[in-house]
C-alpha cells in the first residue's frame, strides 16, 4: 500500500534548460545590482524603499508558492500535480528574499519614523507601540518568520523531493499533515510581516484587513508565477505527455477568482475607511491622492483589477495559453505597482517618482526571478514522478 | 504511520456502487411512505417553538417594541444578533452548492441539495428580523425604491437598504439555483409516482422535462453561470451585512476586516447546522452511503479552517485595537474580555476557537456523536459572537452616562425561539416533500455512469 | 407500415444499460449525418456534447448582457434618484458617492444575470413548460428516469428509414427497442388566450388584489395595531384640550409679543400712503427672479394666471382677476402692489400669511418682468 504499483509509473526524463534565458537573466540581475549598489551609495533612503518593494515582490512568490502547495495537498487537489514541482522552484525565493532585506535594516532610520528614539519622545501613540514597534524585535520577528517559513520549505520540498525515488505514498501524508500545521503559522506570520514591513511604514495608520490585503496580492502574484512557468515549460516539452488546456482552465480561474477576491478585499478596505471618515484612517488614502499619486491610485483599480478581469473574463481565455501567460505576466506586474502603490508615497509626498533607482529595481527583479528559477532547478526533475496523484493529474479532465 | 488513504485512486462519493434503481428509490422513499411518530414529534416540537414565537410577536406588534429588551444605549439586539445569525446559517449552503462546484469538489453532490434548502429557510427566518425590528413591519414596501408621488427615494448610501437589496437577491438567487437542480429530480418523481394528484403537481413543477442531452448541455452551462454569479453573491451578503456595522464610526464595529471576517464566520455556522441536520436526516432515513462519513469528516475540516480563520480575525481585531493606539479601540476591547459581558466573550471564544481545535484529530472528526455536539456548541459560539459584537459594544458607548445594561425580555427569547420553530417546521416539511439529496447529482458520481472516452 | 401510422410517428427510440453503448452509437449518427436525434439520460453524461457536436452554449453571453443590464439600472436608478430627483446630504457625502452605490449595482447585476438566464434557458430555449411533448410521459421516458439511457431518431430526419434505425439499434446493442407517436390531440391542442375560463380567472384575482389593496390601505392601516402613529399624546390643530380653561387646543400669542420675522404693517387701510413710503428693497438679480417666479406661480398664478394675464386655471369659477398688465398696474409703484398683497383687494384675500416679506417684494419684481415682457420700452431691446 506504501508504495507505487508499475500502472502509476509516468514516463519522464530529465532535460537541461536552455542556457539563453539564464544568460538574459544573469545580465538583467548585474544591471539592477549595479544601478541597486550605485543607488544606495547616491541615495541610499531613496533605493531602500526600492528595496522593500522587491523584498516584499519576491517573498510574495516565494511564501504564496509554499501555501499554494500546501492547499493542493489540503484539498487533494489533482490537476497541479504534475506541476507542483514547479510551485516548489518557485517556493524557493522564500530562502532569497531575505538577503535583499539586509541593506533596508542597516538602513532602518532613513524608512521607518518609529525606529528614531526621538520621534517617540513628542509622540504618544508611537511611544505606546514601542513595545513592538522598536528596532529589536523588528529585527527579532524578521528572523524567526523567516526560520519558520525555512523550516516549513525544507520539510516540504524534502518529502517531496524524496518521493521521487522512494514512491513512497507516505511522504503525501507527511506533507498533507505539514501543510495543515504550517496554515495558521503562515496566516500569522504574513499578516505580522505586512504590518511590520508595509504597513508601520506609516507607523500611525491601521487597518485590521491589511494582512488579508497582502495574502491577497501574495497569491496571485505566486500563482501568476506558477502558471507562466508552467505553461512555458509545458509548452516547450520539459514536462509529461497529456498536460493541456484542460489543466490550464484551473489556472486561468484561479487567477480569475483571486483577482476579484484581491478586489473585494481593497473594496472592503478603501470603502470602510471613506465611509467612516475618520482623520486616523483617511490620510492614509488621501496620501495617495495628492498630484500624481491620484492617478497611480485610480491606475491600480485597472492594472490590478479592471484589465486581469476583463481579459479572463472569457472561458476560452482562461484555457488559451497565448493569453494566459500574458495575463499571468500582467499580474506579476500589478503586484508590484501595489507594492509601489504601498510603499512609495512614503517617499515622495509629492507625487509619483521614477527614475533609473526604480529602473533599476525593476530589472533587478526580473533578472533574479530568471536566474533563481534556473538555480533552483538544476538537477530536479520538474515533474514530480513519485506523487501517487500524479497519474490521475496528467489524466485530469473537467 | 498508519496508512488508510491510497492516492492513486480517487476517492469515491458514493459508497457501495448502488444501482441507479435503488438511488430513486432510497431518495425517494421518505416522499412515498408513511411518516413515523417521530416524524410527527418532531414537527409537533418545532410547530410549538414556532408558535411560541409567533404569539410573542403578535404581543410585539399588538403593543408595541416595547415588550422587547431594545432601549437606549442597546438598540440594536437581539433581532439583529438573530438576523446576522440566521444569514450566516444561509450561507453554508450556497457555499456548498456553487464554490464547492467550481472547485470540483465532488464530495458536495450528497448534501448540497439539502444545504440549498437550508439557506432559503434561513435567509426567509433571517428576513423577517429587520421587518420586525423596524415596529411597523406592514410598511415594509417603502425598503423598497418604488416610485411615489413625493419621489422620495430610499436612501442607497445606507447600508441598511443594501441590506435589503442583498437579502432579497440573495433568496431570490438560491431560490432559482434550488430550483434549477430540482427539476430534472422532480421529472424522475413524475415519472415515478403512482398518485395522481403528485403526478399533477410534479408534472406542473418539473416543467416537462425531458432529459435530453441537448438540454443538458445547456442546463451544465446554466449551473455553472449560477454558481459564478451565486459565489460573489454569497461572499457580498454577508460582507453588506459586515457593513451594517463596519461603516459607523462605533468602535469595535469599525473595523477593516469586518467583510472577510464575517463571511468566515457565516460559512462556519452554516456547516455546523447543515452537519448537525445531516447527521440526523442520514440516519433516519438511511442514506448513510450517499452522505458517507467521509463527507462530514470534510465538513469538519471545512469547520476547522473557518473556525481558525474566525480565530484569527478575533485576533487580530485584538491586535490592531492595542496597535493603533486609539484609546477607545482598546477600551472596547479590554471590555469585551473583561467587561459586563465577559461571560458572553468567553462563551464566543471557547466554542468558536477552542473546542474546534478538537477536530484536528482524525478520531474526533469521524466520530458522530462528538462532532454534533462539536457542531452545536459551534452554533451557540456563533450565536454569541453576534451578542458580543452587538450587545456589548453599544451597552459602553462613547457616553459613559449612558452606558448600560442590555437583557432581553421574555418575548426577546420567545422570538429567538420562534425563529428555531420556524426554520426547523420548514426543514422537517421539506424532509417529506422533496427529495432531500439531488438524484441526478448521485447518479452522475456513481462509478459506470458515465461513459468511458478512451 | 400502414401510412396513417407512420405520419403519427415521432420517433423511434432504443434503450441502453451502459452509456458506452450508447456513445458508440451516438458516434455512428454523427458520421451518418443524422441531425434531428437526441440523447436521453437522468443525468448529463459527460463529452458527449462534444460527440453530438453541439454548439457552444450561448447562455454565457446572455448573462453578460442582462448582467450588464442588472449594472447600468443599479447605476441610473442610484444616480438619478440619489443625485437628481432629490438629493439629500447624507453624511457629508457627495450626491453621488459612487463607493457608497457598489453593493446596490452588484446585488442588481448578480439578480438580472442569474434570474434572468435561467428563465431564457428554461422558457426560451427550450420552450418550457411543455407538457404535451410526444415524449413526455411515455414509457420510454419512464425507464430513462429510472435506470436506463436512450437514444431518439426522429421520424423527419431527412435520413430516417424505419428499418435502418432498428436494425442498427439491434446492432449496437440496445436492450429495447421502442416506437414514439405523436397523439392526435396534442397535435390537435392549441393554447388559447381568451378561454372564458381565463378571463374569468385574470378577472376575479384582479379583483381580489383590488379589494385587498383598497381594504388594507384605507381600512385596515387605521384599525389597532396599526394606527398608533394616529393616536398620539399632542394637540391637534383645531382641536379640544381638557388643560386650558377655556377648552381650545390652539394659544393666542401673549400679548405684545412678535414672532419672529413678524413685523407690524403700519399701513392697514391706507393703500396711497403705502405706495409712496414703501420702496423694494431688492434689486432684480436671478436669484431674485428665481424666488419670484416660484411664489408667483405657486401663490398668484392659480387666479392671475402664468402670464399675469387674468387667464388662470380657475377662470369662470370665480369673477376673473383683472389683468396685471394693465396700464393702472403698471403704474402703480412697487408699493402699492405690495398692499395688495398684505390686505388683499375686491374678493382677493390677504396673503401676507403665506408670503414672508423677501418673497413678497421677490414676487413684485417677478411682476415687472412680466409686465416689461408684453409692453416693453424701446430701451429695454438694449
Amino acid at each position: 500500500m506504501t508504495g507505487l504499483s508499475a500502472d502509476n509509473f509516468v514516463s519522464y526524463s530529465y532535460r537541461e534548460l536552455p542556457k539563453k534565458n539564464f544568460n538574459f537573466g544573469l545580465l538583467f540581475t548585474l544591471v539592477g545590482l549595479i544601478g541597486i549598489v550605485l543607488g544606495y551609495a547616491l541615495e541610499p533612503e531613496r533605493t531602500s524603499f526600492n528595496l522593500i518593494i522587491v523584498f516584499t515582490w519576491l517573498t510574495s512568490i516565494g511564501i504564496g508558492s509554499i501555501f499554494f502547495i500546501g492547499i493542493e495537498y489540503l484539498t487533494g487537489a489533482v490537476w497541479s500535480v504534475p506541476f507542483r514541482r514547479i510551485a516548489e522552484i518557485n517556493s524557493a525565493f522564500v530562502l532569497v528574499a531575505p538577503i535583499i532585506a539586509i541593506p533596508v535594516i542597516f538602513n532602518i532610520h532613513s524608512i521607518y519614523h518609529w525606529s528614531h528614539p526621538e520621534a517617540l519622545i513628542h509622540d504618544e501613540i508611537l511611544k505606546n507601540k514601542s513595545a513592538y514597534l522598536n528596532q529589536t524585535f523588528f529585527v527579532i520577528r524578521f528572523i524567526v518568520t523567516f526560520l519558520l517559513w525555512f523550516l516549513f520549505y525544507f520539510l516540504i520540498i524534502r518529502n517531496s523531493s524524496k518521493q521521487d525515488t522512494s514512491k513512497d505514498q507516505r511522504s503525501t501524508r507527511r506533507n498533507t499533515i505539514i501543510s495543515a500545521i504550517f496554515m495558521p503559522i503562515f496566516a500569522v506570520t504574513l499578516t505580522l510581516f505586512s504590518i511590520d514591513w508595509l504597513m508601520s511604514l506609516e507607523p500611525h495608520w491601521y487597518s485590521t484587513i491589511f494582512g488579508v490585503y497582502y495574502f491577497s496580492g501574495t497569491i496571485l502574484a505566486s500563482i501568476a508565477l506558477f502558471t507562466f512557468i508552467s505553461i512555458a515549460l509545458n509548452e516547450s516539452g520539459f514536462l509529461v505527455e497529456g498536460l493541456n488546456r484542460e489543466h490550464y482552465y484551473s489556472m486561468g480561474a484561479l487567477l480569475f477568482a483571486f483577482t476579484n477576491f484581491w478586489a473585494y478585499i481593497a473594496f472592503s478596505q478603501f470603502m470602510l475607511i471613506w465611509y467612516a471618515n475618520l482623520p486616523e484612517e483617511t490620510f492614509w488614502f488621501i496620501n495617495r491622492g495628492v498630484g500624481s499619486w491620484l492617478y497611480w491610485s485610480i491606475g491600480i483599480i485597472f492594472v490590478k483589477f479592471i484589465v486581469p478581469y476583463i481579459f479572463l473574463l472569457p472561458q476560452p481565455a482562461k484555457m488559451d495559453p497565448k493569453r494566459l501567460k500574458f495575463a499571468s505576466l500582467w499580474i506579476l506586474f500589478a503586484h508590484y505597482y501595489d507594492l509601489y502603490w504601498i510603499v512609495m508615497p512614503t517617499y515622495s509626498k509629492t507625487g509619483v517618482v521614477f527614475s533609473w533607482i526604480e529602473l533599476s529595481a525593476i530589472v533587478f527583479s526580473i533578472g533574479l526571478l530568471v536566474v533563481c528559477s534556473y538555480f533552483f532547478s538544476k538537477g530536479r526533475n520538474l515533474v514530480p514522478i513519485g506523487d501517487p496523484k500524479l497519474k490521475r493529474g496528467i489524466e485530469f479532465h473537467l | 504511520m498508519n496508512i488508510e488513504i491510497d492516492y492513486t485512486v480517487e476517492p469515491e462519493v458514493v459508497k457501495n456502487q448502488p444501482s441507479h434503481s435503488s438511488v430513486n428509490d432510497a431518495i425517494a422513499a421518505p416522499l412515498e411512505t408513511k411518516p413515523s411518530i417521530k416524524y410527527y414529534i418532531a414537527l409537533g416540537i418545532s410547530g410549538s417553538l414556532l408558535l411560541t414565537g409567533a404569539i410573542c410577536l403578535g404581543f410585539s406588534f399588538y403593543y408595541g417594541v416595547g415588550l422587547w429588551g431594545n432601549n437606549q444605549p442597546v438598540g440594536w439586539a437581539i433581532p439583529i444578533v438573530n438576523f446576522v445569525f440566521w444569514v450566516g446559517i444561509g450561507h453554508a449552503g450556497t457555499l456548498i452548492s456553487a464554490i464547492l462546484f467550481l472547485f470540483r469538489q465532488r464530495w458536495r453532490t450528497g448534501i448540497a441539495r439539502f444545504a440549498e434548502a437550508m439557506t432559503i429557510f434561513a435567509v426567509i427566518t433571517a428576513g423577517l428580523f429587520p421587518l420586525i425590528h423596524t415596529g411597523r413591519p406592514w410598511l415594509a414596501g417603502y425598503l423598497f425604491p418604488l416610485p411615489n408621488q413625493h419621489h422620495l427615494w430610499v436612501n442607497f448610501t445606507s447600508p441598511l437598504i443594501w441590506d435589503v437589496f442583498a437579502v432579497s437577491t440573495y433568496l431570490t438567487v438560491s431560490f432559482v439555483f434550488w430550483y434549477v437542480g430540482l427539476i430534472p429530480d422532480l421529472a424522475i418523481l413524475r415519472d415515478r409516482t403512482q398518485s395522481k394528484v403528485k403526478k399533477i403537481i410534479y408534472s406542473i413543477f418539473s416543467l416537462g422535462w425531458r432529459h435530453s442531452n441537448r438540454h443538458w448541455h445547456h442546463y451544465e452551462m446554466l449551473y455553472l453561470i449560477l454558481a459564478g454569479f451565486a459565489t460573489p453573491l454569497v461572499l457580498s451578503v454577508h460582507t453588506i451585512v459586515s457593513f451594517d456595522f463596519a461603516v459607523s464610526i462605533v468602535p469595535g464595529w469599525h473595523t477593516t476586516i469586518f467583510p472577510p471576517y464575517f463571511v468566515a464566520g457565516a460559512i462556519f455556522s452554516g456547516f455546523a447546522m447543515v452537519q448537525n441536520v445531516l447527521i440526523v436526516v442520514r440516519k433516519i432515513f438511511h442514506i448513510e452511503h450517499i452522505i458517507s462519513l467521509d463527507t462530514l469528516e470534510k465538513m469538519n475540516k471545512v469547520m476547522l479552517a473557518t473556525g481558525m480563520m474566525v480565530g484569527y480575525a478575533y485576533g487580530v481585531e485584538f491586535f490592531i485595537a492595542w496597535y493603533s493606539g486609539n484609546p477607545l479601540e482598546s477600551f472596547v476591547f479590554f471590555n469585551r474580555v473583561f467587561g459586563n459581558y465577559a461571560w458572553a466573550y468567553w462563551i464566543m471564544v471557547s466554542c468558536n476557537v477552542i473546542f474546534t481545535q478538537l477536530f484536528w484529530f482524525k478520531k474526533i472528526r469521524r466520530n458522530i456523536p462528538i462532532m454534533f455536539v462539536i457542531g452545536v456548541l459551534v452554533n451557540v459560539g456563533m450565536w454569541f459572537e453576534r451578542f458580543v459584537i452587538v450587545i456589548s459594544t453599544l451597552s459602553k458607548d462613547f457616553l459613559p452616562s449612558s452606558w448600560g445594561y442590555y437583557k432581553p425580555t421574555l418575548v426577546d427569547i420567545g422570538i429567538l425561539l420562534g425563529s428555531f420553530g420556524l426554520f426547523f417546521t420548514l426543514v422537517i416539511l421539506f424532509i417529506r416533500a422533496l427529495p432531500v439529496v439531488s438524484i441526478s447529482e448521485v447518479k452522475a458520481v456513481i462509478k459506470g455512469s458515465q461513459p468511458q472516452h478512451h | 407500415m400502414e401510412n396513417k401510422e407512420n405520419r403519427n410517428l415521432y420517433a423511434v427510440g432504443a434503450l441502453f444499460d451502459s452509456p458506452n453503448k450508447l456513445v458508440a452509437f451516438a458516434k455512428k449518427l454523427v458520421n451518418e449525418g443524422y441531425r434531428f436525434w437526441d440523447v436521453h439520460s437522468s443525468y448529463p453524461l459527460h463529452g458527449l456534447p462534444k460527440i453530438m457536436r453541439l454548439k457552444w452554449s450561448p447562455l454565457g453571453y446572455v448573462a453578460l448582457v442582462l448582467g450588464l443590464t442588472g449594472t447600468l439600472t443599479g447605476l441610473f436608478l442610484t444616480y438619478w434618484t440619489m443625485s437628481v430627483d432629490y438629493r439629500l446630504t447624507i453624511g457629508g457625502k457627495p450626491w453621488f458617492s459612487f463607493p457608497a452605490f457598489v453593493p446596490v449595482l452588484f446585488e442588481l447585476t448578480v439578480l438580472l444575470a442569474s434570474v434572468g438566464t435561467a428563465i431564457v434557458m428554461l422558457f426560451i430555449i427550450f420552450k418550457l413548460p411543455n407538457n404535451r411533448h410526444p415524449l413526455h410521459d411515455s414509457e420510454y421516458l419512464k425507464k430513462v428516469s429510472v435506470d436506463k439511457c436512450g437514444i431518439i431518431v426522429e421520424s423527419h430526419d431527412a435520413k430516417f428509414d424505419y428499418q435502418t434505425i432498428r436494425s442498427l439499434f439491434g446492432e449496437y446493442g440496445a436492450s429495447e427497442v421502442v416506437d414514439i407517436y405523436y397523439n392526435e390531440e396534442e397535435i390537435a391542442y392549441k393554447p388559447r388566450v381568451f378561454e372564458p375560463k381565463f378571463i374569468v380567472f385574470l378577472v376575479v384575482i384582479a379583483i381580489l388584489t383590488s379589494a385587498f389593496g383598497y381594504l388594507f390601505n384605507n381600512k385596515v392601516l387605521y384599525l389597532p395595531p396599526f394606527d398608533f402613529m394616529l393616536k398620539q399624546f399632542k394637540v391637534n390643530p383645531q382641536s379640544e384640550s381638557m388643560f386650558f380653561a377655556d377648552g381650545f387646543g390652539m394659544r393666542t400669542p401673549v400679548a405684545g409679543t412678535v414672532a419672529r420675522g413678524q413685523r407690524d404693517y403700519p399701513f392697514k387701510g391706507k393703500p396711497d400712503e403705502a405706495g409712496e413710503k414703501l420702496v423694494n428693497p431688492l434689486l432684480s438679480t436671478n436669484d431674485v427672479l428665481e424666488l419670484g417666479k416660484r411664489k408667483y406661480n405657486t401663490f398668484c398664478s392659480p387666479c392671475h394666471g402664468w402670464r399675469g394675464e387674468g387667464d388662470s386655471r380657475l377662470n369662470g369659477q370665480f369673477p376673473n382677476p383683472p389683468s396685471l398688465h394693465s396700464e393702472k398696474v403698471r403704474n402703480w409703484s412697487d408699493g402699492r402692489i405690495y398692499h395688495v398683497i398684505m390686505e388683499g383687494q375686491n374678493i382677493m384675500p390677504s396673503y401676507a400669511s403665506q408670503l414672508t416679506e423677501k418673497e413678497r417684494w421677490a414676487i413684485i419684481l417677478y411682476i415687472r418682468a412680466l409686465q416689461r415682457s408684453l409692453n416693453a420700452k424701446q430701451e429695454d431691446v438694449k
